[in-house]
């Protein structure tokens, strides 16, 4: 069951993209705080290697050229507790805090979230609510992913062989924001449901909306015709907008039935989300 | 199957230098468990949702059955229960829980305080709601959280009264720095 033989632990970019590259049976490793689980578990048979990502130096998060670049080993707790995303980013703040609990957030990190793309990870619809890229390293060199393009379905992403996942890139605004999730508990829950949303001034009485689904597709999704409704017209929303973007919103849900919940229950409550979500942002 | 090497690691424990070699597999909770024989740190779930095994990692709080030991640093230093024998928060602590009543079966126990610990560190005077969110990430299948969530408030008080002062294995300076945040 455990094949696991070495640790690798590489000093720079190129060598972890060339170990992923040669290595089928490689995986990163950086909180372990999902890749542990799983291991331990017998879940990863494959598995010969890990490599850890802790000196790639990828812990930073810094202002640089009209974005926040956040490095991808960053943990919860260090991106929830950062001035630069506290002042922008309330969205991610709350997403970020709602992860595990404690001792997880201690550990799990936002590249780690990310990457195991699960449609219920807690830090990615208020990545996608804040346009944010992923800046990938790979054997051919760096390259910029909109995440809004970054998953192919739960557990798959866009990522090649030897590539990982060097920062994300948010672009500098001030945002208005807010995560809410549904979950059995408040800690450790896995959510039923969860929604991100962000907006900010655009111009005079505009404000622009982004909206991000989680736990009701195979991948986090973007509520677009809803974030256009609401960009377009007058800021704060009238009321009959509100209920238009909101019906556009659980339209946009294709929500399943599984052991955490049910479908027509998980679009109801994605209405209600959206609902509770606008009334913080508009307080 | 290949044979697992042994990495060689090298982290500070409970304020000591120490070195062992661990197979690329072991978790931190097995290694102060059995290579270093401190058993106050519990596999309950082994999945980091109970926090039975809740060890301070930098002065953090994390899931050791979910760190990888291989990835400990030279600049790593981690403390367990043990380590707080001596400490006079920690003391209050455990005094508190057993006049309270908080402790049941006890399974959960060392890592409950752990969370405890860290609370009163950042927050020596914390909120009931600080005291549920500090706890979140500890389950007691006893169910005794009532009890548990007194005998932290009243240790807050009783460390405020007597100003004890908490001693700190080797990471004086890192915590200083905490506070002034």
């Amino acid at each position: 069951m455990d094949n696991l033989a070495r640790v690798h632990f590489p000093a720079s970019l190129p060598e972890a993209a060339d170990i992923l590259r040669t290595r089928p049976g490689a995986r990163l490793i950086a909180g372990g705080t999902d890749l542990l689980v799983k291991h331990r578990n017998g879940l990863l048979p494959d598995v010969t290697d890990f490599v850890d990502v802790s000196g790639l130096g990828l812990h930073e998060i810094t202002l640089t050229e009209g974005q926040v670049r956040i490095g991808s080993a960053c943990t919860m707790t260090a991106v929830a507790g950062h001035p630069l995303v506290r002042e922008r980013f309330p969205a991610l703040v709350q997403g970020t805090l709602q992860v595990g609990a404690f001792q997880i957030r201690n550990a799990a990190t936002l590249g780690g979230n990310v990457g195991n793309a699960s449609p219920a990870g807690d830090s990615i619809p208020p990545l996608l609510s804040l346009d944010a890229a992923a800046l990938l390293f790979g054997p051919a060199g760096r390259r910029t992913v909109p995440l809004a393009e970054f998953f192919n379905g739960p557990g798959k992403t866009v990522l090649q062989p030897g590539e990982l996942i060097e920062a994300f890139l948010l672009p500098d605004r001030r945002t208005a924001g807010a995560f809410l999730k549904l979950g059995e508990r408040r800690a450790h829950a896995i959510s039923k449901v969860s929604l991100a949303l962000s907006c900010w001034e655009s111009a005079h009485g505009r404000h622009e909306v982004r909206i991000a689904l989680g736990a009701v597709a195979p991948t986090v999704i973007r509520c677009r015709k809803a974030e256009e409704l609401l960009s377009a017209a007058p800021w704060p929303p009238a009321t009959d907008l509100v209920a238009k973007a909101r019906a556009l919103v659980v339209e946009t849900a294709r929500p399943i039935d599984d052991l955490r919940s049910e479908k027509n229950y998980r679009r109801r409550m994605t209405g209600v989300l959206f609902g509770r979500a606008l009334e913080r942002v508009l307080v | 199957m290949p044979t697992p090497e042994l990495i060689p690691i090298r982290f500070a424990l409970n304020g000591r230098t120490v070195e062992a070699r661990v197979p690329p597999g072991m978790t931190l909770l097995e290694l102060v468990r059995r290579e270093f024989r401190l058993t106050a740190a519990k596999e309950g779930c082994g999945k980091g949702e109970c926090g039975a095994c809740t060890l301070l990692l930098n002065d953090q709080p994390v899931n050791s059955c979910l760190k990888l030991a291989a990835t400990l640093r030279p600049s790593d230093r981690v403390v367990t229960l043990e380590g707080l024998a001596d400490d006079p928060l920690m003391q209050t602590l455990q005094k508190s829980y057993v006049a309270e009543g908080a402790v049941q079966c006890g399974f959960c126990i060392p890592g409950m305080v752990m969370s405890s610990y860290h609370l009163l560190r950042i927050h020596p005077q914390p909120t009931a709601e600080q005291i549920k969110e500090f706890h979140s990430g500890n389950i007691c299948r006893c169910t005794g959280y009532a009890k548990i969530e007194q005998a932290v408030a009243k240790a807050a008080v009783k460390a405020a009264a007597t100003r004890a002062p908490t001693r700190d294995p080797g990471q004086a300076a890192a915590s200083k720095k905490k506070e002034a945040r």
